[in-house]
């Protein structure tokens, strides 16, 4: 562990789910803030006018989403707490829907993520949902940068590891999919190609599991 | 039907209603006797934002056999969402449907939220009115500044609680829960016993006669119920319950911070500052028990920011004595303090420099009126010297912009008084420029902002008219005339709120009907500029053939029985017309701490009325 310019960055992951699926983005930010101030961690402040602990997370998450594989990163500015207790002391200031599950040193930049699996329990037949992935091609519109602007991008071949289950007559699948700052297909784009494929609205309840780095690594 | 969880991600910030933030109270239905749900009358980021709240949520949950959940005023979007597919409005905690609740409590802080309540009970499936409320209904109860006069919406609410309700509020509810469990609960009995408890006001038990002229003739109290019910207070804000911690909301809300409360009341008997009369006596709480409080609240809740809370906090007295004791520990934990309503006079050099009061201060000021004859007659006690000493600190520090507040249409005001508004910003103008010390390579900036005047129940103006909407156009007019610098910029409030506002303050029984009737014609969030449509007002009054200015514009005399006679808030009758001729004279009153004025809030025999001058 390195305490290079008086501070050294922690990576928790955690889990987001049931009620605190409806957090956003923005609203998590402050929430973890508070959270780790109230777990009386030792944090590392930015110099300057507005002091503020420095905290940021590697791939926000939909609202709605859940996830079991959150990665938030904040310095701490010395080593004497262990991560056990950092999970600990955090769990034990978590409103209810978010649980830490594990800390360490941060290794993997952000900017190296590459993938994220996630399962979708979806309100289509596992037949539906079959044919829908067994088309040559798979057109999505994605908005570009520029504002206002789309394209048109091919996604089939960036589908991976897919699994389709029977769940009662509903389909639930099990996909990896790009999150890199090349490319990046999230489920929501998913489920508007399935549902014009459909011809109907299909909804789904989605939940990440796990995030990779480009080379197809645990993200840590 | 579509659940809760489908609502949710079809409208605007989610987190408003799913509940679950961080130190929200869960309790087991079954282990607990009593169930309150507490409403605020509006949407979750202003609920949230309030203290009163907190504290009785705190409270409430502090007893095991009560579980307190909260309920705010959906949004537009929400809220139709809810009618389409008949979702009744829940409580956060439990989402568990109002109807199932022992108690619907709201709190009402100001008038415009009138109909957000009647829209609640509405979106809740609860009748609207008391009398059309059986046993299967929960008890609906109100409390807050506007239970002063609550006869506007006396048919809606079951109970009032008059004052602070920390100590009432519980023992109406074992009342409750103690005739539920021996059998004799029946509504009606209930209600009568509970009107016997001080501070306890149940509107069903009195009876309103009016007189040819559509004054009130009077009100008789029926069933035992006193004929004068009496505010309750705190006695001892030091040992009375102080939460520990707030729910910490995941949106951003208007006050998302902790707060400490430092003292009840305010010395000062502004004239035409409800608040200043309602709350006496003032009582202060000790600094060793803020600081701890403080403290606590920052470390359970995790805020960033807390703010010490009062009607004015210059005038704590111990607050040289606070303010280290606070930053001792404030400073290492990167937390900042903020001090509302701060005079920046009468710090000590050391001190200020230490809190940069200037800078939590900010550049802002209340005058209220434009001359001294007139902020003498309203007995708000500002004069320009001390204006002018703290702006010309303020200049020779860097700053250059100055907010100004004023209120038009006080009682006495002429258009002299009004041009004099205009004429305080063009010598804080030239102050700027005159000051060889000042920021330079800039220019200054004076914001003025005008309110229109509210004539309120219990204050030395709750005889007087409030100015027409003709009065006020006049001023408004002459004020801009009156400014001939663009250094200074004029907001002016729009008068036909505050002309509602002045209705219902002082408005009597006959009104339940007239908010009945807008509501149903579509008035819910009154107190947001975008729902509020004053047309709207006209037409139900129109309609139902009452006269709005008989309650905005009408001079009572003083022997006129006001609606809200039978309540008793501690202030007598004989002062506020002593004060209500002061006002005419101009001639001001001293504070509570400078010479008691023997308002009747003495009858408590507790803090400022009790102290050593
Ligand atoms: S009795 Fe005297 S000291 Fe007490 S509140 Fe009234 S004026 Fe102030």
């Amino acid at each position: 562990m390195s305490v290079a310019n008086g501070f050294y960055t922690v990576r928790l992951v955690f889990s987001k789910t049931g009620r605190a699926k409806y957090i956003s983005h923005l609203d998590l930010y402050r929430a973890m803030t508070r959270v780790l101030r109230r777990a009386a961690i030792p944090l590392w402040y930015t110099e300057g006018f507005n002091k503020h602990p420095y905290i940021t997370f590697a791939a926000p998450l939909s609202l709605g989403h859940e996830s079991v594989c959150e990665r938030m990163d904040f310095r701490l500015t010395d080593e004497t707490v262990s991560m056990r207790e950092i999970v600990d002391r955090i769990n034990a200031c978590l409103p209810e829907g978010l649980k830490a599950i594990s800390a360490a040193e941060a290794v993997t930049k952000a900017s190296d993520l590459g993938y994220a699996k996630y399962r979708l329990r979806l309100s289509c037949s596992p037949a539906v949902l079959r044919a829908f992935l067994d088309q040559p091609s798979i057109l999505v519109e994605k908005k570009t940068k520029k504002k206002g602007g789309v394209k048109t991008v091919e996604i089939k071949p960036h589908l991976k590891d897919v699994s389709v289950e029977d769940a009662d007559g509903q389909a639930v699948l099990t996909i990896t999919l790009p999150y890199s700052n090349d490319m990046t297909v999230n489920p929501t784009l998913l489920l508007t190609a399935l549902s014009a494929f459909a011809g109907a609205e299909v909804t789904g309840e989605a939940c990440r599991l796990e995030l990779f780095d480009r080379h197809g690594a645990v993200f840590a | 039907m579509p659940t809760l969880d489908d609502l949710f991600l079809k409208v605007q910030k989610p987190s408003r209603y799913t509940g679950g933030e961080l130190n929200s109270v869960m309790k087991d239905r079954a282990a607990v006797d009593v169930r309150f749900a507490f409403c605020f009358p509006d949407l979750y980021e202003v609920g949230m934002s309030h203290l009163g709240m907190k504290i009785l949520y705190g409270l409430f949950n502090s007893q095991p056999d009560i579980w307190c959940e909260r309920v705010f005023a959906p949004d537009t979007d929400m809220e139709s969402l809810m009618r389409e597919h008949r979702i009744p409005l829940w409580a956060l905690e439990s989402r568990d449907p109002l109807t199932v609740f022992d108690f619907v409590g709201f709190t009402l802080q100001y008038e415009m939220s009138y109909t957000a309540v009647l829209n609640m009970l509405d979106l809740a499936h609860i009748p609207l009115r008391s009398a059309d409320r059986d046993e299967r209904f929960p008890i609906v109860v109100a409390g807050g500044p506007c239970a002063c006069n609550p006869e506007p919406i006396a048919d809606f609410v079951d109970i009032f609680f008059l004052g602070e309700g920390e100590e009432v509020d519980l023992e109406v509810l074992r009342l409750y829960r103690d005739m539920k469990k021996d059998g004799t609960y029946t509504k009606a009995a209930f209600l009568r016993r509970a009107a016997q408890i001080e501070g306890v006001y149940v509107p069903a038990l009195y009876e309103v006669s009016y007189n040819a002229d559509g004054t009130v003739a009077a009100v008789t109290p029926k069933d035992n119920a006193p004929a004068v019910v009496r505010k309750r207070i705190i006695r001892d804000l030091d040992t009375c319950y102080y939460p520990e911690s707030f729910v910490v909301p995941f949106t951003d809300i208007v006050f998302d911070r902790a707060q400490s409360e430092i003292f009840r009341g305010c010395i000062r008997g502004c004239r035409f500052c409800q608040a200043g009369f309602i709350y006496r006596p003032v009582r202060e709480k000790s600094p060793e028990v803020i600081n701890k409080q403080a403290h606590d609240l920052c470390a359970s809740t995790g805020y960033e920011e807390f703010s010490l809370s009062s009607l004015s906090t210059s005038d704590y007295t111990k607050l040289e004595e606070l303010l280290p004791m606070l930053l001792e520990w404030s400073e290492k934990e990167h937390t900042n303090i903020s001090l509302p309503s701060l005079r920046v006079d009468g710090f000590s050099e050391e001190l200020a420099q230490k809190l940069n009061v200037l800078r939590r201060a900010g550049l802002t000021f209340a005058p209220e009126a434009g001359t001294q004859r007139l902020r003498d007659a309203i007995n708000k006690n500002v004069t320009e010297e001390e204006i002018f000493r703290t702006v010309t600190k303020a200049y020779n520090a860097g700053w250059t912009a100055v907010k100004l507040y004023f209120m038009m249409g006080l009682p006495t005001e002429t258009l002299e008084d009004v041009a004099g508004i205009a004429s305080l910003g063009q010598k804080l103008v030239n102050l700027f420029y005159q000051n060889p010390d000042r920021p330079k390579g800039k220019g200054v900036t004076i914001s003025i902002s005008c309110a229109c005047f509210v004539p309120k129940p219990f204050t030395p103006f709750q005889w007087e008219p409030q100015d027409t909407a003709e009065q006020l156009a006049e001023k408004q007019a002459h004020l801009r005339e009156s400014v001939t610098t663009k250094k200074i910029s004029l907001s002016m409030h729009d008068n036909t709120t505050s002309y509602l506002e002045a209705v219902l303050a002082r408005g009597d029984r006959r009104l339940c009907a007239v908010l009945e009737e807008v509501w149903k014609r579509g008035s819910k969030l009154d107190a947001w500029s975008e729902h509020f449509d004053h047309d709207r007002w006209i037409g139900a009054f129109r309609d139902l053939g009452i006269d709005p200015a008989f309650y905005a514009n009408r001079r009572r005399s003083y022997d006129e029985v006001l609606p809200w006679d039978h309540l008793d808030y501690g202030v007598s009758k004989e002062f506020l017309i002593r004060e209500s001729e002061k006002a005419r004279a101009a001639t001001t009153t001293p504070n509570c701490r400078q010479q008691c004025q023997h308002c009747g809030a003495a009858c408590w025999k507790e803090g400022v009325c009790v102290e050593r001058r």
